[in-house]
């Protein structure tokens, strides 16, 4: 049962930009889904938590196509909101977000691990921190129904992926940075921030005392709270260099069944690497230093 | 009953399995990740495809890509690179093999004595560890690095800081010169055109500078792979250990077990000593379990796997210091961006370096473009321009350290890759107890608790953080000296490669898990044999051919002790690992 009030809930889910994503303008689900629970056979809100599913996917996807962009610009329209347009293709063009989805929730081995104690922290412990968020009007029963379909998805969910944990953690930062966040183009509040912003919210993840990891470790008994803590630092971190890692890669134009590029990769054109593709060679060897080829003692 | 079991397959264990191999004892090596038999099949040197440690082929997981890598928690803003497969971390390499200072063994006198880590010395003398040296340098073989462009540019960079050149082995003060690699020099064709149809063996014959050593070396084309360029262990010390019968009088051959994880050491009370008597392993996919019992048991799983085989088997840690003393040179990397071309990401990944003992040192790194984006935005000093996150040193580079990414980066790479000379900060870093393997509160995994690695890389020593510093300084100046119009200091967060030391061995009981003969103090007939067992970060040089020349060492003491054989390396003179007997016993092998 949820013991908190439930303007508390919903500023928390208008937050890590699920009722935007859900019933927002440009929201994912018409509001009559969540008008009632529907009368289904079991568990009676399968029916919701089905619908949620591919909403909270897509609040990822965009969610992380903010943070791409923000590690590598280019001629997309995410990279102008931040305020950096550029006229080279950037992580978009080069898959980027594809390449971390794919990266945490299939081959990060530690859903169970990692994500199912924050997945669990965000549904039951983080509440109203006294930011003032401009109103979305719901009514307490869609609002109940859509946080009792989160709570159990978060929690009961086995296969829960990383990515969504995680994107909900960029937007909470991202409406503690900016409340107006939770409003506007893009589904997600941390793909509304500018260059700065983004900036400012990676400032408090990866800082040694972010509210959020305090948060969120409360929830851990010893010695897993300093363990999920610490991981969230390494975070701070990784996403910013996964991120960037991905983007330079051959990821987008790898053909894994022939191990051969369809295209030229995004990274190559930005770096001007292997102008005539792979190579088993280079005429690069000009001679010994001082034409010393071995030394002895 | 085996003779020897050796677990991992990485940079030390093979050295321990080609010794004893050609000893004619029975030698039985397991390796937790797969082995890489055909590299022409099974690599492509793309990026993605090979350095991403979540799903490439150089990871630390099992040989099914398709399962997860094995997860090790960090819990900071760090990153520990470490490999499974036959070859372990070798396998994407640079093959510097630098040796160590003399100032870290315990017999150095010159007046700088006090400046390095004197609480953590070899417990033996430099000289002592020579004909080691010699030994490995021999076999590997090493030889003096052939210079391109990026070289070239960081040594005119070099010589404008008054510093002489290195023309010996051993390391006597500041000096700067082209690396002692594990690298065959370019023969023939090699290094000398870009057509693929030149660069096939034997018209091509050593490193062809492709630039893929990160991605694993095969080259040149149709070379057994006895005679690849790159000296990883899969291509050097493995051939031998797999061919010993062909090449030593007497010898016999390793057998090999890949994709087999080694989950506990067994020991028992014998005379009242607790003794190795062989270990536990997994098949990775099947799951089956195997029992093997040996008369010693060589441990060379590297600095993290080491100690939590040690935890999950149970064995006594009496005076904590398993897992303890973690060294990893406290890295830094600062990149210079020119107006001429450099050739970065072509030739071996670092051919020339400069040293200053007791500081540590500096190394030209070339990068591909995902490698090189990575290097540069892992920092601990926030992003660049934005956030210092508490630290963003200024200096005689630009603006404040941190990392470079967004727009920023976009336009240091715009001129393209060869237009940056980047430089690898190595610190002589204490041997520090806090830096440390421990076991992991996380759930465990299917071979027990996993490692968790814990860096505290703001509270490092003051000589630590000075050492760093100096060497950052020296890294900028020489940048400048060779050109650079813009010069950044990323602060880099750990970036944990160079391990050393976290099972070191040591003068006192206190602070060591080996005695001076590598066996551990605590359990008679359990040997260590890789980064793990050095005694301290050496001052800074890189750590493959010391731990390999100690495994040498360690190997004979191993045949004297338990097996009643005289040493061979003052008596001896070794195979080079290109030898055409195990070329041609590989073929017949099909190896
Ligand atoms: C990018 C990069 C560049 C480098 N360049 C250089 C260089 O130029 N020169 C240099 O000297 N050093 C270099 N190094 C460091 C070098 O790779 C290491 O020093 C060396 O590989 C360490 O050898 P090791 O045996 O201690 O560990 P590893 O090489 O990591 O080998 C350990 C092996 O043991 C296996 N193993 C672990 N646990 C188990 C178990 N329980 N059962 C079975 N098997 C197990 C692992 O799978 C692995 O194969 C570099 C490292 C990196 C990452
Ligand atoms: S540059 Fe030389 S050593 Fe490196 S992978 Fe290419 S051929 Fe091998």
């Amino acid at each position: 049962m949820n013991s908190k009030p439930p303007l508390a809930r919903r500023a928390f889910l208008a937050r890590i930009g699920l009722l935007g994503a859900a019933v927002g303008a440009g929201g994912l689900l018409p509001r009559s889904a969540l008008a009632a629970v529907p009368a289904a056979e079991g568990d009676p809100l399968s029916g919701v938590v089905g619908l949620l599913r591919p909403v909270l996917a897509e609040l990822s996807r965009d969610t992380l196509n903010g943070l791409t962009v923000f590690v590598v610009p280019g001629k997309d329209r995410y990279s102008a909101a931040q305020g950096t347009p550029s006229d080279t293709p950037g992580a978009l063009e080069a898959e980027g977000t594809d390449f971390l989805m794919n990266a945490l929730d299939n081959f990060v081995p530690f859903p169970d691990q990692l994500a199912k104690p924050i997945g669990a922290a965000l549904a039951t412990g983080l509440a109203d921190t006294g930011v003032e968020l401009p109103g979305l009007d719901l009514l307490p029963v869609q609002l109940g129904t859509l946080d009792k379909a989160l709570r159990a998805l978060l929690e009961n969910d086995a296969t829960l992926p990383l990515s969504l944990p995680i994107a909900s953690t960029l937007n909470l930062l991202a409406t503690q940075v900016n409340p107006l966040a939770v409003n506007g183009p893009f589904l997600s509040p941390f793909a509304r921030l500018s260059y700065a912003e983004k900036a400012r919210v990676f400032q408090l993840l990866e800082g040694p005392d972010s509210d959020l990891v305090a948060l969120l470790d409360v929830h851990f008994p010893e010695p897993l709270k300093h363990s999920v803590s610490g991981l969230l630092k390494f975070l701070g971190g990784a996403l910013i260099e996964f991120a960037t890692f991905g983007a330079y890669t051959e990821y987008a134009v790898f053909d894994e069944r022939t191990k051969q590029l369809t295209g030229r990769p995004v990274g190559w054109q930005l770096t001007g690497y292997q102008p005539d593709g792979p190579v088993e060679g280079w005429d690069d060897f000009i001679g010994y230093y001082q034409g010393r080829t071995e030394v002895h003692d | 009953m085996r003779d020897v079991i050796i677990i991992g397959a990485g940079g030390g264990g093979p050295v321990v399995a080609k010794e004893l191999a050609a000893k004619g004892l029975d030698v039985l090596l397991l390796e937790a990740g797969p082995r890489h038999a055909d590299p022409r099949e099974q690599w492509t040197s793309f990026e993605n495809d090979a350095n991403n440690p979540l799903s490439g082929y150089f990871r630390l997981g099992p040989e099914d890509r398709s399962r997860p890598a094995w997860f090790r928690e960090w819990s900071q803003n760090s990153f520990v690179w470490q490999l499974s497969g036959v070859g372990g971390t070798t396998q994407h390499f640079y093959g510097n093999y630098p040796r160590a200072y003399p100032g870290v063994f315990n017999d150095y006198d010159k007046p700088d004595r006090a400046e390095y880590d004197v609480n953590h010395r070899f417990p033996f003398s430099y000289g002592e560890m020579v004909p080691y040296f010699e030994w490995v340098e021999a076999t590997a073989p090493v030889m003096t690095a052939a210079m391109g462009a990026k070289e070239q540019t960081f040594f005119r960079g070099c010589e404008t800081l008054g510093l002489p050149v290195q023309t010996t082995k051993t390391t006597l003060g500041p000096s700067y010169r082209p690396q002692e690699n594990a690298v065959l020099q370019p023969g023939g064709n090699a290094g000398r055109t870009t057509d693929r149809n030149l660069l096939t063996y034997p018209q091509a014959t050593g490193c062809t500078h492709c630039g893929y050593c990160f991605q694993g070396c095969m080259r040149p084309i149709g070379a057994p792979r006895n005679q690849f360029a790159k000296r990883s262990t899969d291509n050097s010390y493995v051939p031998m250990a797999l061919t010993a019968d062909a090449w030593a009088s007497g010898g016999r051959p390793v057998e090999l077990i890949a994709d087999a994880y080694v989950t506990r050491i067994h020991a028992e009370s014998r005379g009242g000593a607790l003794t190795a008597t062989g270990v536990t392993w997994r098949e990775n996919e099947s799951g089956a379990e195997h029992r093997e019992q040996a008369k010693v048991v060589v441990m060379a799983g590297g600095c993290t796997e080491n100690p939590r085989l040690w935890f999950n088997s149970g064995l006594p840690n009496p005076n904590d210091w398993v897992g303890r003393g973690y060294t990893d040179h406290f890295f830094d990397w600062v990149v210079g961006s020119m107006d001429d071309y450099t050739g970065n990401p072509k030739g071996v990944g670092s051919a020339a370096r400069l040293d200053f003992p007791p500081y540590g040192g500096l190394e030209n790194v070339g990068l591909p473009p995902a490698l090189n984006a990575f290097a540069t935005t892992l920092s601990d000093s926030g992003i660049r321009g934005q956030y210092t996150n508490g630290r963003g040193a200024t200096g005689p580079w630009d603006g404040p350290a941190g990392r470079v990414i967004g727009p920023e980066f976009k336009e240091l790479i715009s001129g393209g890759l060869d237009r940056l000379l980047s430089v690898l900060v190595i610190t002589d870093d204490d041997v520090e107890p806090d830096n440390r393997v421990t076991l992991s509160a996380l759930p465990a995994d299917e071979n027990g608790p996993i490692p968790k690695v814990t860096f505290r890389q703001r509270n490092r020593t003051a000589r630590t953080n000075r050492n760093r510093e100096f060497m950052a300084r020296k890294a900028a100046e020489l940048l400048r000296g060779a050109g650079a119009k813009k010069v950044y200091r990323i602060d880099w967060a750990p970036l944990i490669l160079h391990v050393q030391s976290s099972m070191r061995m040591g003068e006192s009981e206190r602070n060591s898990v080996l005695d001076t003969n590598a066996e551990a103090r605590a359990v008679k007939r359990l040997f260590i044999a890789d980064n793990s067992a050095l005694a301290n970060a050496l001052g800074g040089p890189n750590p493959t051919l010391t731990t390999q020349a100690l495994a040498t060492r360690t190997a004979e003491k191993i045949f004297q002790r338990y097996f009643g054989g005289d040493p061979w390396v003052r008596e001896e003179s070794p195979v080079v690992s290109t030898d055409s007997r195990i070329s041609t016993r590989l073929g017949e092998l099909g190896l």
